[in-house]
């Protein structure tokens, strides 16, 4: 079942008077249960597809299609609703809020989304979702005190808590070891396939490629493969 | 409001800092004002402690009160007219003590009246303060233009003009003294306001503006007061820049997940609201102190209500001063955030 399209979206960014073309008319169809890797050299435009796609910036040109609805003629107030409430981001650094404890950034997350409002609604929520996670044991931690794979699992935990439909990751395991990178990527197989999300990942480690279900390469803004 | 919270528990010393400026500020602008007011009281509390009217100066004066000599006939009639009106006068003058000391004082006398003290030929009530310097009930005082004595009746509290303690004596030992038949001034209570000819109508407010210095002396500490007030609002603006620049990262990543800008500008506004509280309270509290321990004869005079005036005005400014650094929230670009790294 198709969840997300990217139709013809082009990206133009003027400098001075040159306007370069980032994008030349990508079209990418996600589907729901898969984990879509996006590969490719650097400045291919492989994250900026996915920050256009996430509502993180806007297109130049095309469509991209949403649950039916364009998403680019939505106002900026559509587009933070479905970022809260639809969309889960996982960042090449974790970017965890410094001052919360793990079980306070998941709480801020179902208070942004709105999704679970009463307290033992969140409590329960919160507790699966360390349990996927494998982190209940540090709830209470700060992330200063965490690993750099613990804040990425947290960052994982944060970015699926209020159930998102897709699931956007910026390289992902960029910033951790080799083991830590396949402990993360093992569990966003595991969590895209259990909790039948759509997730579009963006990569330049040839070694998490066999997690993902397809590869689009992308070179100079064009899909390539 | 939880996160806003959090980040004031995990980051004490910076908020701890802050508001040490603003309980700094606040505290110094209490005790400015305190001294504001204790000086206009010291000054002219006579003239402030009347009820609400209006008063008439000789339209001769150029609207200065030293200046001032109401014409017998307007008096008479003005006081026919107007049961509640009374005509008096008020002169800088000095009295001598049994052991010939001199004390400064301001001779006040008034036509028959329940507004000012009323007293007999040879007697003479003074305000509080002279007692602490050693005059006592019965002392008899004199003054070296009036041929008599004055007998002192009583004391009354926070009867000052001029900064010197004020002297209630019988009209016609006045005009001995000041070689005059007329009176300076005719003050007519409630708000009904008529008009009478040849002389000019003033509000309590515009009469104070009549007496040498006291205006002068009031606009001067009113400044630093509210250039105190305008400093803190500009420090709430500065401070909360400075840490808003710092957290640009965290806005962003917070923005990109779906938090609405509203919500981050209220997280700014209840860390303001909580750190100005706070301080407020504890500058309320010691310049509420500091009035009882003030050195004798400081004029000092800080009312709960001018505080809570003032605490109003600390409080709109600051959220002012907030909402202000806020604005750069609003052009925060999440994506901006993200590609900046760890927060």
């Amino acid at each position: 079942m198709s969840a997300f399209t990217i139709d013809e979206v082009k990206k133009t960014f003027t400098n001075g008077e040159i306007e370069e073309e980032i994008l030349k008319g990508v079209n990418l169809t996600l589907k729901e249960g898969e984990i879509t890797a996006l590969v490719g050299p650097s400045g291919s435009g492989k994250s900026t597809i996915l920050t256009i796609a996430a509502g993180l910036q806007s297109a130049s040109g095309g469509e991209i299609i949403f649950e039916g609805k364009d998403m680019t003629k939505m106002s900026q107030e559509e587009i933070r609703h479905i970022r809260a409430t639809d969309f889960g981001f996982v960042f090449q650094s974790s970017h965890l809020v410094p001052f919360l404890t793990v079980e306070e950034q998941l709480q801020l997350m179902l208070d942004v989304s709105e999704t679970k409002t009463s307290k033992k609604e969140q409590s329960k929520a919160i507790e699966e979702i360390l349990k996927l996670v494998d982190m209940e044991h540090r709830k209470d931690a700060y992330p200063s005190s965490l690993s750099g794979g613990e804040r990425q699992r947290v960052a994982i935990a944060r970015a699926i808590i209020h159930r998102p439909k897709i699931l956007f990751a910026d390289e992902p395991t960029a910033s951790l070891d080799t083991k830590r990178s396949k402990d993360v990527m093992e569990l966003l197989q595991e969590l895209t396939r259990t909790l039948h999300l759509t997730t579009l990942m963006v990569t330049h480690d040839e070694e998490m490629l066999p997690y993902a279900d397809r590869i689009i390469t992308m070179r100079d803004g064009y899909i390539v493969e | 409001m939880k996160i806003a919270w959090k980040e004031m528990k995990k980051s004490k010393a910076k908020f701890l800092i802050l508001g040490s400026i603003i309980f700094l500020v606040s505290f110094l602008t209490f005790i400015i004002s305190g001294l504001a007011n204790g000086l206009s009281q010291d000054n002219a509390a006579l003239i402030k402690d009347l009820p609400a009217g209006q008063f008439y100066l000789d339209e001769d004066a150029n609207q200065t009160y030293n200046l001032s000599k109401i014409d017998e006939d307007v008096q008479k009639k003005t006081l026919a007219d107007n049961p509640d009106a009374t005509a008096f006068s008020i002169q800088m003058g000095f009295v001598n003590d049994a052991e010939d000391k001199q004390h400064s004082v301001a001779f006040v006398t008034s036509t028959d009246s329940d507004l000012f003290q009323n007293v007999r030929e040879g007697e003479i009530i003074l305000d509080r303060t002279l007692e602490d310097e050693g005059i006592k009930v019965g002392d008899v005082l004199t003054n070296n233009q009036f041929s008599g004595e004055f007998v002192v009746k009583g004391f009354v509290d926070q009867q000052k003009y001029s900064h010197a303690p004020v002297a209630f004596i019988q009209m016609k030992n006045y005009q001995e003294i000041y070689r005059v038949m007329e009176m300076q001034a005719i003050f007519i209570p409630g708000k009904d306001a008529p008009t009478i000819s040849g002389v000019e109508s003033f509000s309590n407010k515009e009469f104070l503006n009549a007496i040498p210095s006291y205006s002068a002396e009031q606009m001067s500490l009113n400044m630093i007061v509210w250039f105190l007030v305008i400093i803190s609002g500009m420090l709430f603006a500065i401070f909360f820049y400075m840490m808003n620049v710092q957290k640009i990262g965290l806005y962003g990543i917070l923005k990109a997940i779906g938090m609405k800008t509203l919500s981050l500008f209220r997280m700014i506004w209840y860390q303001m609201i909580v750190i100005t509280v706070v301080a407020l309270a504890l500058s309320i509290a010691l310049s509420q102190g500091f009035s009882i321990v003030a050195p004798e004869g400081m004029p000092f005079h800080l009312t709960l209500d001018t505080v809570f005036m003032l605490s109003g005005v600390f409080l709109v400014v600051g959220f002012i001063g907030a909402t202000i650094s806020g604005f750069q929230i609003k052009k925060i670009e999440p994506l901006q955030a993200i590609q900046q790294g760890e927060m």
